[in-house]
């Protein structure tokens, strides 16, 4: 249905953002949100790969002394707290924010404003870290500073506050997404779009965001009980007073391990969506593939303890959590067997988000395998705290999330900018990043069995370990070159690419159906879907109309059956998001400090909330919905 | 088995190593090497299966990649049909192999505390923030034998290292005896290491435990149980009273930290001395045992461990070369 | 004008920032000349008494050297070095000295080294400010920790 011009100049009046600076500050598109969400993700990418060379390139010779202790440590610590804080769940927060509304044909998420707050937020994190890095007060305890070596005795000063305090401020932002995408995707759906005719896309992003919504607390508490211990000296974790030091491994863990399934079951939903372009036929096994989302997301609450198998928990309750940990390779497994029978039957198209594919299934598997080993609790004894087991996060982190992300910016990159990128390019960089990829973390499976610690600056001469540690520096440097040209391409292309139609890959879902790149208003009718692959099955889009076009408006709909419910007004662009995540910084900043920051941050996040939802006068409804094809 | 493994590795002098899981010379070693193996083969062919269904499914797009719609309606419910009856053949195969490696996990599991039913040699084992504090159990006076940052073993023989820290958490890891197991503060935890293979190990603290995590480590020699019960007997015997510049220096500047049983020093916060000039390393392995070493050590803790909790004693030259020589008479 | 203004707070507030990052800089090693303290405003006295991981260090050689025996977290009258009152007085070179000089046949002077001399005074220093639960907190962490020639065994 193409719209017509009054219709499209209404709808751009409507959904316009505020000009300049102001409009930077009080947008709640959450397209313009999830840029931004990316391009810091990104950044810290980069920076925490710097962080990386910097850590090869110490350990690339035996008792190398470039590098001290304290800037080694810091160096680990600050690279896994990025990545994995910063860097990975904010960029699928952010791949769900962009998408979630496009491909449910909706104007906008279900909280505007929310998503728009859950940035700045995020940012705060990133400026916490960052700064407080800039500032030579780099927390140096790992990503996961167990106390007691971070509690108050071993780790004085703020450095762990700072850590801990990065982690409220992230998980906060979390929380908001997460809960701004659920209620999307339950209650937004286009009419006609049932549970059963929702893309596994959709699927993914659910489940991963309800995991958030359930494990994020485990960490906030944690971390607040840290604080708790350092700065008004409760004996959480102080053995010696009826504390337990296992209590904060327990709990982070509950976290720690959900948290990496978050990251990585919105790859499976890239995955999913990009074999089915480009494999040119419906997924096959849909229903398994949901189904195995769904239960990765519930085994992965009852793994933690795999991560603590040397603590010397009592060994039948091990056992439960080898099998647990080994059965989640079950569902993983189905979802690898559909990808390629998807790939096998259809007339697939390499093009460089299908290649990105390929390396995702050659890479994981590998991680998956030697997760198998590493969940076995008795051979954990000799691979955990290796570089054995380093090698198998980066290689499930890396290969299982990082890869599906790359390839799902190069398939959504015309939507978004109306560009394609060089396709050409797009393969050199691939070639280099898989490749170097591998080449540097494959040693590492070898230097863990040959008994090379983590969060070593160095080591003695004569163990052998050099010669693996210098390929290991190579591979890493040809992944960031290749990371470069990616970068590059993607730059380079926002301006010199070739222009790409509405759905320059032929792909079947809705997100496809409107403009590239996606207006502020997304699309100009309300699609109605009755099948999983709407773009495929009908030449033209049947769509619904009654929507608001003079105001912003989006349609909620039933959870189960996507039935149309009522229009519901969405938020016009507000600087109370800002303001509020202004004070809400103040408050975790300030509780570094004292723990009276927290009463006198209550004051201004209470004037900043009345602001926000200071009521506005309700507008007279236009009309009934009415079905036009 | 191992040789095909090592075969592996050409670049090297052997996978094997003073410090390696695949050069098994304990029984806990062997049982986890052996479970390695067979994760490995089962490894290789579930990745040899999913490389080649990809390969086969790249090769199906390379050859169809001319036909026109190959993916109409009917044709695709026939081809689903059929990959829906290998849908649940994949599962089966999944779970059977997983099946397979839990069950072998879970006799590993038994076989590395099949031990802990019967009485064993204990030695207790402290982290300190760097360096490891070991007690014998002295067989003649049922008091405690202390020595630090060197375990011995006798071979053939279950020794039970009950494990507890000072400070944070540690980890004791020797690779080639026996899988690791933190040491944790408010916990004791209990590893059974039964050595088999005569000769010199490292081992190394497997938990970040602050500044100098990485010069953490630990030797352990295996000898025979004659070998074993004479160095204990030496361990156990006090030093003779020395009455040199170096012990009086020692005694001043020294002795508040360190003890030399024997000569007069008792001092706990530092490792035992009384027979430092016997062990194989210094400083927790980070130096081979010298003179030289140990004059350096004492001049320049900092230089050599920064951040050790070692001070920076001043001591005139004369002085220092007292105290190195008198520690090198201490065997 | 404005624009001045905002770069004079700008300026002061980057400089306050980094005066109080000074507090956790981490410098391994002694790397100041390794003399006693020149009366109460020795420029050195900054570099310890200000910064949290001297200030640590003294806490774990305050242990190690013994000085809990008798300045414990129980310790009475004067020897309770948390009650803020000095009798040699206050100030960091007079702490120093009382240390090295005010304990006999210790002799603290010649057992212990100057870069761990300056940061006990330092520590001892810091005492006063501690509430008694972060006395209670510190020392319940430390009890795995050797004290002077006793060692009750690890943390259990």
């Amino acid at each position: 249905m193409t719209p017509d011009l009054d219709r499209r100049d209404r709808l751009a009046l409507a959904w316009r953002d505020p000009p300049g600076w102001w409009g930077f500050l009080t947008t709640v598109d959450h397209k313009r949100i999830a840029a931004r969400y990316i391009v810091t993700a990104v950044l810290l990418l980069f920076l925490a790969g710097l962080l990386a060379l910097d850590m090869r390139w110490q350990l690339s010779w035996a008792e190398n002394t470039r590098m001290g202790p304290q800037l080694y440590n810091e160096s680990f610590s600050l690279h896994g707290s990025t990545m994995l804080f910063l860097v990975s769940v904010p960029a699928m927060e952010a791949m769900a924010l962009w998408l979630v509304p496009l491909m449910l044909g909706q104007r906008n998420m279900a909280f505007p404003r929310l998503g728009a707050f859950s940035y700045w937020l995020y940012l705060g994190g990133v400026l916490t870290l960052w700064v407080a890095h800039a500032l030579d007060v780099t927390p140096d305890l790992g990503w996961f500073e167990y106390p007691p070596l971070s509690g108050p005795t071993y780790a004085p000063g703020h450095r762990a506050d700072i850590w801990a305090q990065m982690i409220t401020f992230t998980e906060v932002a979390a929380l908001c997404a997460s809960v701004n995408v659920v209620a999307t995707i339950l209650k937004m759906r286009p009419p006609g779009m049932t549970l059963a005719r929702m893309p596994v896309f959709l699927w993914a992003m659910l489940v991963a965001s309800l995991m958030t919504i359930l494990s994020m607390p485990a960490i906030m508490l944690v971390t607040s009980m840290l604080i708790a211990d350092r700065l008004v000296s409760t004996h959480f974790f102080a053995p010696a007073a009826h504390g337990d030091v296992l209590l904060f491994q327990h709990l982070f863990w509950f976290f720690g391990h959900p948290e990496v399934y978050i990251i990585f079951i919105p790859a499976t939903g890239f995955v999913s969506s990009i074999v089915e372009t480009f494999a040119r036929r419906r997924l096959f096994g849909h229903h398994v593939l949901v189904l195995a989302i769904l239960a990765i997301g519930c085994l992965a609450f009852g793994l933690w303890v795999h991560h603590m198998f040397a603590v010397g928990l009592p060994r039948l309750g091990n056992d439960f959590y080898t099998a647990a940990s080994m059965a989640i390779a079950v569902p993983a497994g189905l979802q690898i067997f559909c990808w390629i029978a998807t790939i096998a039957t259809g007339r697939t198209w390499l093009a460089t988000p299908m290649l990105w594919v390929l390396g995702f299934v050659a890479t994981f598997v590998l991680g998956g395998l030697s997760g198998v080993m590493t969940a076995s609790a008795a051979l954990d004894l000799q691979l955990t705290d290796s570089y054995f087991v380093v090698a198998h996060f980066h290689y499930v982190l890396v290969g299982g999330a990082m890869f599906p992300l790359f390839g799902a910016f190069c398939y959504w990159y015309p939507k978004a900018t109306g560009r394609l990128m060089s396709e050409r390019w797009g393969r050199v960089a691939f070639a280099l990043i898989v490749g170097g990829f591998n080449l540097g973390f494959a040693p590492m499976h070898l230097l863990g069995l040959m008994g090379m610690p983590r969060r070593v600056y160095t080591y003695p001469a004569g163990m052998g370990w050099d010669a693996l540690n210098q390929v290991a520096t190579l591979g890493s440097a040809i992944a960031v070159a290749g990371g470069l040209v990616f970068v590059a391409n993607a730059l380079l292309s926002y301006s010199r690419g070739a222009p790409a139609g509405a759905n320059p890959w032929g792909a079947p879902t809705l997100e496809w159906a409107g403009d590239s790149p996606s207006p502020p208003w997304n699309l100009a009718y309300t699609p109605v879907v009755d099948s999983l692959t709407p773009l495929w099955d009908s030449p033209v889009l049947r769509v619904m109309d009654g929507v608001a076009l003079e105001r912003r408006e989006v349609v909620v709909t039933s959870v189960v059956d996507a039935a149309p419910l009522y229009r519901q007004k969405s938020a016009s662009p507000s600087i109370w998001p800002f303001v509020a995540a202004l004070a809400v910084t103040a408050m975790f900043l300030g509780s570094i400090f004292t723990p009276w920051a927290i009463a006198a941050g209550a004051l201004p996040i209470a004037a900043a909330l009345t602001g926000w939802f200071w009521p506005q006068r309700e507008r007279a409804t236009t009309g009934p919905l009415r079905v036009r094809s | 088995m191992k040789a095909r493994l090592l075969a592996v590795c050409p670049l090297l002098h052997g996978c094997g190593g003073v410090q390696s899981a695949l050069d098994p010379g304990g029984d806990q070693a062997r049982a986890l090497f052996s479970l390695f193996a067979l994760m490995m083969w089962v490894s290789g062919v579930v990745y040899v299966v999913v490389a080649g269904a990809l390969s086969w499914a790249l090769w199906r797009a390379w050859r169809y990649r001319g036909a026109d719609s190959r993916a109409d309606g009917g044709m695709t419910l026939r081809i689903d049909r059929r990959l829906a009856q290998l849908l649940p053949l994949a599962a089966g195969a999944i779970i059977l192999g997983l099946t397979v490696l839990i069950t072998a996990s879970f006799f590993a599991d038994r076989a590395l505390f099949a031990t802990r039913a019967s009485p064993a040699l204990e030695v207790r084992v402290t982290g300190h923030q760097w360096w490891w504090r070991i007690q014998y159990r002295d067989p003649v006076s049922y008091g405690w034998v202390e020595t630090a940052n060197e375990l011995h073993l006798p071979q053939g023989q279950t020794v039970r290292l009950v494990l507890g820290a000072a400070d944070v958490i540690h980890s004791f890891w020797v690779p080639n005896v026996a899988g690791k197991l933190d040491m944790i503060p408010g916990r004791t935890n209990l590893l059974d290491v039964t050595a088999r293979r005569l000769g010199w190990y490292r081992g190394q603290c497997a938990e970040f435990c602050g500044t100098q995590h990485a010069h953490m480590a630990l030797a352990v020699k295996v000898e025979s149980p004659a070998a074993f019960r004479a160095w204990l007997a030496a361990q156990r015997a006090p030093a003779t009273p020395a009455a040199g510049r170096g012990a009086a220096v020692f005694q001043v500047a020294c002795a508040a930290c360190h003890a030399i049983r024997g000569a007069g020093a008792a001092g706990r916060a530092g490792p035992d001395l009384t027979h430092v000039a016997a062990r194989r390393s210094l400083a927790a392995g980070t130096l081979t045992m010298t003179r030289g070493n140990l004059q350096g050590w004492i001049a320049q803790p900092q230089a050599i461990k920064p951040g050790t909790s070692m001070p920076q004693i001043p001591l005139t030259p004369a002085d220092a070369d007292a105290v190195a020589t008198y520690l090198a008479t201490l065997r | 004008m404005r624009t001045q203004r905002g770069f004079v707070a700008a300026r002061f507030a980057v400089a306050l920032l980094l005066a109080g990052c000074q507090r956790e800089a981490r410098d391994i090693g002694p790397s100041l000349p390794q003399t006693s303290p020149r009366g109460a405003a020795d420029p050195r006295i900054g570099y310890y008494q200000d910064n949290v991981y001297q200030i640590a260090q003294g806490g774990r050689y305050f242990s190690w050297y013994g000085c809990a025996a008798c300045h414990g977290e129980d310790a009475l009258g004067v020897r309770d070095l948390g009650d803020g009152r000095w009798r040699y007085g206050g100030s960091f070179n007079q702490v120093f000295a009382s240390i090295v000089r005010r304990h006999g046949s210790l002799d603290y002077a010649t057992r212990v080294p100057p870069e761990q001399l300056w940061q006990l005074a330092a520590y001892v220093r810091d005492l006063p400010q501690h509430t008694p639960e972060k006395r209670r907190r510190l020392s319940v962490d430390q009890v795995g920790e050797p004290q002077g020639q006793h060692w009750s065994g690890p943390v259990r």
